[in-house]
């Protein structure tokens, strides 16, 4: 098979600019929501493209794009594959470090459910409802955990 | 004379005929619309629906018994409710792309894959098997619930999987040409100009 020259370059500027970005700007997120909720912030709504111009300036700005998709796309299937227990834990921690009271947030989120916005382009409509699922029912625990519990969700971490 | 006349007319009439038959083109059994609709049900199996850790996932009963564990009872009862629902989706899935695959396989397959007449037979059966395996998973998960069907879910995705691996191996040569673009945003966005 003969594969043209400009698309193994551009392949191999794809992959060299995921290894980047996995290194330095997600490593940094300890836990895997964060970093898809990261990744999807990065995502254009109207053209559903990716922009880092970090990335975009050492490589090239459709490298970039491509690098954050398939993060995208391989951290949403980690947290697809995820026991429930841990994706409710991950969501716990993601709601301490929110500036908000995880009432508050999780009020929010099953409000407007920001997490649907979260769900790369591609992904099948299966995958995408069982994600869906398991984040509405993980804020479901964790609110039951907070009503037994409601000291902790009445104090707020919003800074002064 | 008139029996002369009669062969002369006969082999006139063997050779237009065979005239006709050598400048007819071959008939385009399965053109591209339909190749690209089997390999976009296969890539659907293999990618969407067939991947081991999803079926897990949609079936695994530590999470039922997590949610048992952790929260009332109404949002348990949410959960299986949910849980039901994406099973009997993913069920229907399955089913439809197999419909798909064997449309293929029925209509143009053997123009493209030296597939033996035995393999042809097997796969037949398989179809077979995995058509009614489907039907039956879909009954069974709106009887009885997602953790209700565990055999007929290892039973049909066995069977899917093996399917799937076949078809493969009928539409392998469209790889290349996948493999040289991308299903990436900035791919699209090139194909479409």
């Amino acid at each position: 098979m003969i594969i043209p020259m400009k698309t193994a370059t551009k392949r191999l500027d794809v992959t060299s600019a995921s290894a980047d970005l996995e290194n330095k700007t997600l490593a940094q997120f300890s836990r895997a929501i964060d970093r898809l909720i990261y990744l999807a912030s990065t995502r254009d709504y109207n053209t559903g493209l990716y922009y880092h111009d970090g990335l975009a300036s050492r490589y090239s700005a459709d490298a970039a794009s491509e690098a954050l998709a398939l993060c995208h796309q391989e951290v949403f299937q980690q947290l697809l594959d995820c026991r429930l227990s841990d994706l409710v834990d991950q969501m716990e921690g993601y709601i301490s470090t929110a500036h908000t009271s995880p009432k508050e947030f999780i009020t929010v989120w099953r409000g407007i459910e920001p997490y649907r916005i979260t769900v790369p382009v591609n992904t099948d409509p299966v995958a995408r409802e069982l994600f869906a699922s398991n984040i509405k029912i993980a804020l479901a625990i964790l609110e039951a955990r907070l009503k037994r519990r409601p000291e902790e969700g009445s104090a707020s971490s919003r800074p002064q | 004379m008139i029996q002369l006349i009669l062969f002369l007319g006969v082999g006139v009439l063997l050779f237009a005929s065979l005239f006709l038959l050598m400048r007819q083109k071959p008939r385009s059994e399965g053109g591209a619309e339909e190749l690209c609709d089997a390999r976009e049900a296969l890539d659907s199996l293999q990618v969407d629906l067939l991947p081991p850790m999803l079926v897990r996932r949609i079936f695994a009963k530590e999470d039922l018994d997590f949610v048992r564990s952790a929260a009332p009872r109404d949002v348990c009862d949410a959960f299986i409710e949910d849980r039901k629902r994406i099973a009997i989706a993913w069920a229907a899935g399955l089913s439809q792309q197999v419909i798909n695959l064997q449309r293929f396989h029925r209509g143009s397959a053997r123009h493209y894959a030296q597939l033996s007449f035995r393999a042809e037979i097997e796969l037949a059966l398989d179809f077979a098997v995995l058509r009614a395996a489907c039907r039956m998973l879909e009954l069974t998960l709106r009887a009885r619930g997602p953790y209700g069907a565990a055999v007929m879910v290892s039973t049909a995705t066995g069977v899917a999987t093996r399917v799937a691996a076949v078809s493969e191996q009928s539409l392998a040569f469209l790889r290349t040409a996948a493999m040289t673009t991308s299903a990436s945003p900035v791919a699209e966005r090139e194909r479409r100009g």
